[in-house]
């Protein structure tokens, strides 16, 4: 092709990607904007930039507005949720992955097949059972929730990686004369670290940013996770565009932190649910 | 023997290869090419009671918390189920006051429309988006991380955003009409009946034609390059080559995504609770802000009817999979 020609192609191509690019990152672009101005900066002129930096509405959200109770509420969630579901499902993943025995086979697609249920089919008598069993409204009661919401796509990617480590790595620990239990410890859990990690990041992004089964089992305000106390907030106070903006900054910075680290694994991690 | 067990117990997707994860090249996508090498054997040894401790505490959770709730749903739905008072057993009737209740099926119909329109647009966007990228095309990297950043953020946050974008006064949508001269089309987006679902629509096909775009370029770049090089050769037109050639090599990658964004359209939830909480004048009621509305909004105290409603869809959903999973093989079948 005439290289002439090629380059107006390719600069026809760079300019419309780039407009995607602005639609598709514009409005994180411009929540950032927005949390760092005042409503009344805001009002003035909604797309300026920010001129003062105002940090300080990231310290009144945090205090005032409770996001540091509903912050280390999600913390706490997410992260016990998550070190129980890639324990007890690395668990299962290895057994499925390593052991022959009856049933292997139903087991394994009942707990995989839940991957494509709609959460309505659970949610209600979820309720009624944390109810019946006084884990309503507290956190251990969605965190337990959020175990079982994730346990299948969290054995899943780990059976597939555990099924294929070579066997020879577990004959020469049996040789050893590792326990069953320590062979998952020493020798599937360090193979498979790449795997774990990235469960780990898909489950904490996905619980990190969970809505219905909070607004279903939480009502109290003091155990809000970080989605909840958003929407409390916006139902509060509808017309505090910047102090809002403010709120779902402190919801995603963390996200955006792990992203700009890790954009490879996290993207990994999140296709990897999907993919497989 | 063997090797039947292990494909069967991987149903719908291919397996993976642990020397793919290592590599900082996300590409999980074509970890079935070169699975062959590395096959590992199961052990022959069954030592049962290793088996059932490391089984144990994730079937008790997944019974606890996953299959009890299942089935006590599809129970509930033959009863009448109110606070502090025991069920009543009414046997279908509440499967047969789904046939008359307008708003179920009102739900219904918005739902589908939002199942059988996204997905198309998400998967024709993204392809476009990961061909423009696979073409090695500068900054390649940098566009594919600004593309992915919507599906990062919760719903609760993606939907109060795209509030303000759709704002009457001064929201984006309208500000960019306004600003090239067509204030006539500026409007309420979300409060107008016909405008509402489209722009809800809208939204999750782009917050999801990012993700999907990252995994069709991973499929694009799994792909022999010796195929798209002998469809060059040929002189094949840029669209019969993506017809002909590209698509019918990543479909299954392409049925994957059709069927997580199916399934994730019919279960709607949080986007709409946030942005239009099903109005106005339920034309952007869910299935699932309906379930909610009846469970826990509308003061019915009765968990019965939701449960029907649940248990219907439940099926749907399934039957939407299944038919979808049996179109694209047999689009298959039919083609090599």
């Amino acid at each position: 092709m005439n290289p002439v020609v090629r380059n107006w192609k390719q600069a026809t191509l760079l300019i419309v990607l780039a407009f995607y690019t602005a639609f598709a990152a514009g409005p994180l672009f411009w929540t950032a904007t927005m949390s760092l101005r005042t409503t009344t900066e805001i009002a003035h002129s909604p797309y300026a930039l920010p001129e003062i930096l105002h940090f300080h509405k990231f310290a009144e959200a945090w205090v005032d507005s409770s996001y540091n109770v509903y912050f280390s509420n999600s913390v706490k969630v997410v992260l016990s949720a998550v070190v129980i579901v890639t324990l007890i499902g690395g668990m299962a993943a290895h057994c499925f992955a390593r052991y022959r025995f009856p049933l292997r086979r139903v087991l394994y697609f009942t707990v995989f097949s839940t991957i494509i249920f709609p959460p309505q089919i659970t949610i209600m008598a979820l309720f009624q059972i944390m109810v019946d069993y006084r884990l309503y409204n507290t956190l251990t009661g969605l965190t337990l929730a959020y175990v079982a919401f994730q346990l299948p796509i969290t054995v899943y990617i780990l059976e597939s990686f555990f099924a294929r480590i070579p066997s020879d790595l577990y004959d020469a620990a049996r040789m050893d004369g590792y326990s069953e239990w320590r062979i998952f410890w020493r020798v599937s859990l360090p193979v498979a670290l790449p795997a774990l990690s990235t469960t780990i990041i898909l489950n904490t992004i996905l619980l990190w940013n969970e809505f219905l089964y909070a607004v279903v089992l939480i009502t109290d305000e003091s155990m809000h996770t970080l989605p909840l106390g958003i929407q409390k907030f916006m139902g509060d106070r509808m017309e505090d565009i910047g102090m809002i903006a403010t709120g779902l900054m402190i919801a995603i910075v963390p996200v955006v932190i792990i992203y700009v680290f890790f954009s490879e694994k996290l993207i990994q991690g999140m296709t990897a649910g999907a993919v497989k | 023997m063997r090797e039947a067990a292990s494909t069967i117990s991987k149903p719908v997707l291919p397996p993976v290869d642990p020397s793919e994860w290592t590599s900082t090249s996300m590409s999980p996508v074509h970890a079935s090419a070169m699975k062959a090498p590395m096959q590992g054997s199961r052990d022959l040894s069954r030592p049962m009671g290793a088996i059932v401790g490391f089984l144990l505490p994730a079937l008790t959770i997944y019974v606890a918390f996953t299959a009890y709730p299942v089935v006590r749903t599809l129970y509930n739905s033959l009863h009448h189920v109110r606070p502090a008072r025991s069920d009543v057993y009414v046997g279908l009737e509440n499967y047969i006051g789904l046939w008359g209740d307008e708003f179920f099926w009102k739900a219904v119909t918005n739902t589908l429309a939002w199942a059988a329109t996204a997905p198309v647009f998400e998967q024709m966007l993204a392809i476009l988006l990961a061909l423009a990228l696979y073409a090695r095309i500068p900054g390649a990297r940098f566009f594919r991380i600004m593309w992915f950043t919507p599906v990062l953020m919760s719903f609760v946050v993606v939907g109060i955003i795209w509030m303000w974008i759709f704002n009457y006064d001064w929201g984006v949508v309208n500000s960019l009409l306004r600003g090239v001269g067509l204030d006539g089309w500026a409007r309420s987006w979300l409060g107008d009946p016909t405008t509402a679902l489209p722009a809800l629509i809208f939204v999750t096909t782009w917050m999801w034609t990012g993700f999907n775009m990252v995994v069709l370029l991973a499929a694009l770049h799994s792909l022999p390059s010796e195929v798209l090089e002998a469809a060059e050769l040929d002189n094949c037109s840029w669209m019969k080559k993506l017809w002909f050639v590209i698509i019918p090599l990543i479909r299954p990658t392409i049925m994957n995504l059709v069927v997580l964004s199916f399934v994730g359209k019919m279960k709607v939830f949080d986007l709409v609770w946030i942005m239009t909480k099903g109005g106005p004048l339920w034309s952007t009621e869910t299935v699932s802000t309906y379930v909610y509305k009846r469970a826990f909004e509308w003061n019915t105290f009765d968990l019965g009817y939701p449960c029907a409603i649940a248990s219907v869809w439940f099926f749907i959903v399934l039957a939407g999979v299944l038919l979808l999973s049996i179109l694209f093989r047999q689009r298959g079948k039919l083609e090599y």
